[in-house]
């Protein structure tokens, strides 16, 4: 006992000068609150003729209070048109830029990106799967019918997080959590 | 749960010579006789002391009568069939001086208070009964103290759970493993939780942050309702939870216990081993007490009725060490203690935005997999504290108590899921330093006056290094005066005490875009302060009343919170600006003491100016989609309550207790109801009891809790909260000293929710997702060595 005791007294002793120390005005913050912000989402656009339309939304807080900036850039979407399209998620508040599409492409199986296109005759089908050939959706095909009515329409983006809930690939909406949704506007011609 | 309670014990009645006004005694012939047995020095009230009263003899050929009792818990005794005559009263308690009188009954009945001197033994060592903050406490207010019997029938759960049945007491709870105690509708910042004399430090503020306390290690709880600012400070608003350790022995050998709890709902396990003894040689010290203790529980997921309540495992493994002297000086201990605990928060509960939050909602939970296994998102948190504490009993019944604390709080929360890069890294990272000096000066007796004056400090630091912002790093200077002295007049005794406090405190900018947490330094400076007037109505019924005038300064994250709670997917802004609380309490308390009936009652009106609390606002847009928004905001809130405890023996085996509470929680500005109010409570329970030689003492016993529908929600509530009641049924059997070859053991077995019901709780944190947990089969071993 007299052992075990005088052992723990001596760990006390360097614990309470160790705690004393650090507990004298040294608290500071960290270097830089990095969490899963994603600050930008730019969708890419290309029509059959190989022209680029992009467009972006950003949220200079990410998710801070601050609403999202309006977006930049206009989508113009003819009908009868098939266009290939990409999307990019990205945090542009830290130097370098990190491209969080890269991480969502590497955790594909934990990942999915949902459209929702307005008006009726636009859809918009995820081209890329991940690696049990369920959906993605970093890049897709937008048609337009030729039916679609002029006018203003939107994309909506949702990016779904699977941690605890499974991924289903038949599913038409998140399950999981949602790490984005941003609405684009954009203008069917004709 | 049949617990003792003592409910705001009178002090001292009348002083010695006291007679009971001029009011002739209604008994005839027969005399009474009562009185109360105090330690001279502390106040604090003898259990068990002896009481004789002698008659003397009529004529010197017959023999003296003598009558004979002991003093009960509060130190109380009463003789109700004495004769009119002039007796002699011997009063004795181990370690103590006996004491002796002559009192004359023949005029009346009388009241009076014993004080004993602790007797000085060969080895001039002087018992001082360190820390003089409990004595003060117990005969101003309303409080309630489970005892270490009280205790050892709840072991093994949270500190929260073991004190829920308590009048007053209800619970803010993140499934099994997270309970955070309510009092008298107030939670968090504005209830202190004190550990082994030292106020805990662990991020009390959040809701979901449980104290990092062993319930094993502790010999009693005591929760005090209503505002005790002036002795413990701004957090003490709401009430305290106070959580004890007996004195290290001074003598004797080694002796301990090994307890082992097993709970079928979550397949708990917890084993906790403590020894102690007064014999342990030191060098250049001498002879020591110590005790140790070493505490592990290991849960995995909690059980509704119907599925398993996903991630909500835990595992605590936890270890004090205290040595400690009784010398002719004082006392002097040293106290180690380290709590650590790994526990997970419910998957369900963790939602990106508020469409996520509304299909968790809707959607039935279906996990029929059970495990002990932790994921994300979940917490892990270490709590170590030093503890240097000495009484110096000096001249003339002067003592002073001086405690010196250290206290290191770890808090590491992690996120569902985080970027690739940093996906070990804990979302949340919080380390928190605390260092406090008490210095209380206990005086004797002085003109009928007695009390103590003290002085405190606390120097605090916070670092936040995790990912994500939850508050600031800040640094906190607290300093405090106070006095709390207490007087006897005929049957009124009267407690006062005043608190100065300044705090100031410094926050520090967090490195990241967006987050508003500027550099500044905020002081406050403002007083407490108590009155209360007991009186002495009857035989066995006192009446208290007390006036409280408390405040707190806000904290941290009250004024910098910035972010989404997960859990509810609210989006929480903070103020800077915001001022200090100020409340200002009436209450009154009823004690009605006969041999089979005993009750308790308390009510009370607190307004509190500047109540901080979380007002629904704009919807929050980020790129993750919309929160719903909340804003820190000051109102004008009105507290008022009922509490009721009774216990009641009609057969000698048999004891009912029957325990209610009542909180009414309004906003003064619109007259609407407060957020986050306790649904009515009442626990009703009935217990048989008898003892046979092999078989120890044993019991039986069923109770009920019953919880009344919350109909007071406030306006602007974006969830459809659970406020439907339920009555939960609870079963229990044991026995302590049951003789099992030649060891004696303590075992029991209780049955929580025994009916398997359905039910959600208005304050369970979880109750927009799951049920509450289900039927919960606890075994307990206690085998003493």
């Amino acid at each position: 006992m007299t052992v075990a005791f005088s052992r723990s007294a001596r760990a006390a002793g360097s614990l309470a000068l160790a705690l004393i120390a650090s507990a004298c005005g040294e608290s500071s913050t960290a270097a830089g609150g990095e969490s899963e912000i994603i600050s930008r989402v730019t969708l890419t656009i290309t029509s059959p003729s190989g022209a680029v339309q992009t467009v972006y939304i950003d949220d200079a807080d990410g998710n801070g209070p601050t609403a999202p900036s309006a977006q930049v850039g206009t989508l113009s979407l003819a009908r009868g048109v098939s266009y290939t399209g990409s999307v990019k998620f990205e945090n542009r508040l830290v130097n370098p830029i990190v491209d969080i599409t890269t991480e969502v492409r590497a955790e594909k199986d934990e990942h999915r990106v949902f459209y929702a296109a307005t008006p009726t005759g636009v859809t918009v089908t995820t081209t890329d799967v991940d690696t049990q050939n369920r959906p993605l959706g970093t890049t897709f095909t937008k048609a337009v019918a030729t039916t679609a009515a002029t006018g203003s329409g939107t994309v909506g983006v949702l990016l779904c997080h699977y941690d605890s809930v499974a991924k289903v690939g038949t599913a038409t909406s998140c399950a999981g959590e949602t790490d984005i949704n941003v609405t684009f506007a954009a203008t069917i011609t004709n | 749960m049949l617990v003792a309670l003592l409910v705001a014990p009178l002090g001292g009645l009348v002083p010695g010579n006291g007679v009971l006004g001029a009011q002739s005694s209604p008994h005839g012939a027969e005399r009474h006789l009562h009185g109360i047995v105090e330690d001279s020095l502390s106040g604090r009230p003898l259990e068990g002391a002896e009481i004789v009263v002698e008659v003397a003899p009529p004529t010197a050929a017959t023999a003296a009568r003598v009558f004979r009792k002991r003093s009960d818990g509060n130190g109380r005794f009463d003789f109700l069939d004495l004769p009119a005559a002039i007796v002699t009263v011997r009063v004795r308690a181990i370690g103590y001086v006996p004491d002796a009188r002559r009192l004359d009954l023949t005029a009346g009945d009388r009241l009076i208070t014993v004080h004993l001197t602790t007797a000085t033994n060969t080895l001039q060592e002087i018992a001082v009964r360190a820390d003089t903050l409990a004595e003060r406490l117990g005969r101003v207010m309303a409080t309630s103290t489970l005892n270490a019997a009280a205790l050892s029938e709840t072991r093994g759960q949270t500190l929260g759970e073991t004190i829920k049945n308590l009048p007053g007491v209800a619970l803010i709870q993140f499934g099994p493993s997270i309970a955070k105690p309510v009092i008298r509708g107030l939670n968090s910042q504005r209830v202190l939780v004190m550990n082994a004399g030292m106020k805990q430090e662990d991020q009390q503020w959040g809701t979901e942050h449980a104290p990092n306390i062993d319930s094993f290690d502790a010999s009693s709880v005591t929760v005090v309702r209503g505002a005790a600012t002036v002795l413990y400070g701004a957090d003490a608003i709401g009430g305290v939870v106070r959580v004890d350790q007996a004195q290290v022995p001074d003598t004797g050998r080694m002796h301990g216990d090994v307890a082992i709890n097993m709970f079928s709902n979550s397949r708990q396990g917890a084993l906790s081993i403590g020894a102690e003894g007064g014999r342990l040689r030191l060098p250049f010290v001498g002879t020591t007490g110590y005790r140790v203790r070493l505490t592990s529980r290991v849960a995995g997921n909690g059980a509704a009725p119907d599925y398993y309540l996903s991630n909500t495992g835990f595992r605590e493994l936890n270890g004090s060490a205290t040595v400690g002297m009784k010398r002719s000086w004082g006392t002097a201990d040293v106290r180690l203690s380290r709590f650590g605990t790994e526990l997970g928060v419910l998957r369900q509960a963790h939602v990106g935005n508020a469409d996520d939050l509304q299909r968790a909602m809707t959607t039935a939970p279906t996990d029929s997999a059970f495990s002990y296994d932790i994921g994300r998102p979940n917490q892990r948190v270490e709590h170590t504290t030093l503890r240097v504490r000495t009484t110096l009993a000096l001249p003339n019944e002067h003592s002073v108590e001086v405690v010196y604390g250290l206290q290191y709080n770890h808090r590491r929360e992690y996120d569902n899921h985080g970027p690739l890069r940093f996906r070990n890294e804990p979302a949340f990272n919080l380390k928190l330093f605390s260092n406090s000096l008490d210095v209380r000066w206990t005086h004797p007796r002085w003109n009928g006056l007695r009390g103590t004056v003290g002085t405190s400090a606390l120097v605090q630091g916070n670092q936040t290094l995790g990912k994500a912002f939850l508050i600031p790093g800040y640094d906190l200077w607290q300093t405090a005066l106070y006095a709390q002295e207490e007087m006897v007049f005929g049957r009124f005794s009267v407690n006062g005490g005043l608190r100065g406090d300044v705090i100031s405190q410094t926050t520090l900018a967090y490195a990241d875009l967006g987050i508003r947490s500027a550099v500044g330094t905020r002081s406050w400076k403002n007083g407490s302060g108590s009155l209360g007037v007991a009186y002495v109505l009857a035989d066995g019924l006192d009446v208290s009343v007390r006036a409280a005038r408390a405040w707190r300064p806000p904290t941290v994250n009250e004024r910098y919170a910035q972010g989404v709670h997960h859990g509810t997917a609210q989006y929480e802004l903070g103020d800077a600006t915001l001022n200090a609380e100020r409340s200002m309490g009436l209450e009154t308390t009823l004690r009605f003491r006969r041999s089979s009936i005993h009750v308790d009652a308390a009510a009370y009106s607190n307004t509190i100016a500047g109540f901080i609390y979380l007002q629904p606002t704009q919807p929050v847009l980020t790129i993750r989609g919309a929160f719903p928004g909340y804003n820190y905001r000051q109102t004008d809130a009105r507290l008022q309550g009922l509490e009721l405890s009774s216990s009641w023996t009609p057969a000698r085996h048999l004891e009912i207790t029957t325990n209610g509470t009542l909180v009414r929680g309004t906003d003064r500005t619109n007259g609407g109801p407060l957020f986050d109010m306790p649904a009515d409570r009442m626990t009703v329970a009935a217990r048989i009891t008898g003892s046979r030689a092999h078989l120890g003492s044993w019991f039986f016993g069923a109770g009920s809790q019953m919880v009344r529908r919350q109909d007071g929600v406030p306006a602007g509530t974006v969830y459809t909260l659970p406020t439907a009641g339920y009555a939960l049924m609870q079963l229990e059997a044991g026995s302590t000293g049951m003789v099992i070859g030649s060891h004696h053991v303590d075992v029991s077995l209780s049955v929580n929710n025994a009916l398997n019901t359905r039910y959600r709780d208005y304050l369970s944190r979880y109750r927009l997702f799951v049920n509450d947990a289900g039927r919960d089969v606890v075994a307990r071993l206690t085998m003493p060595f």
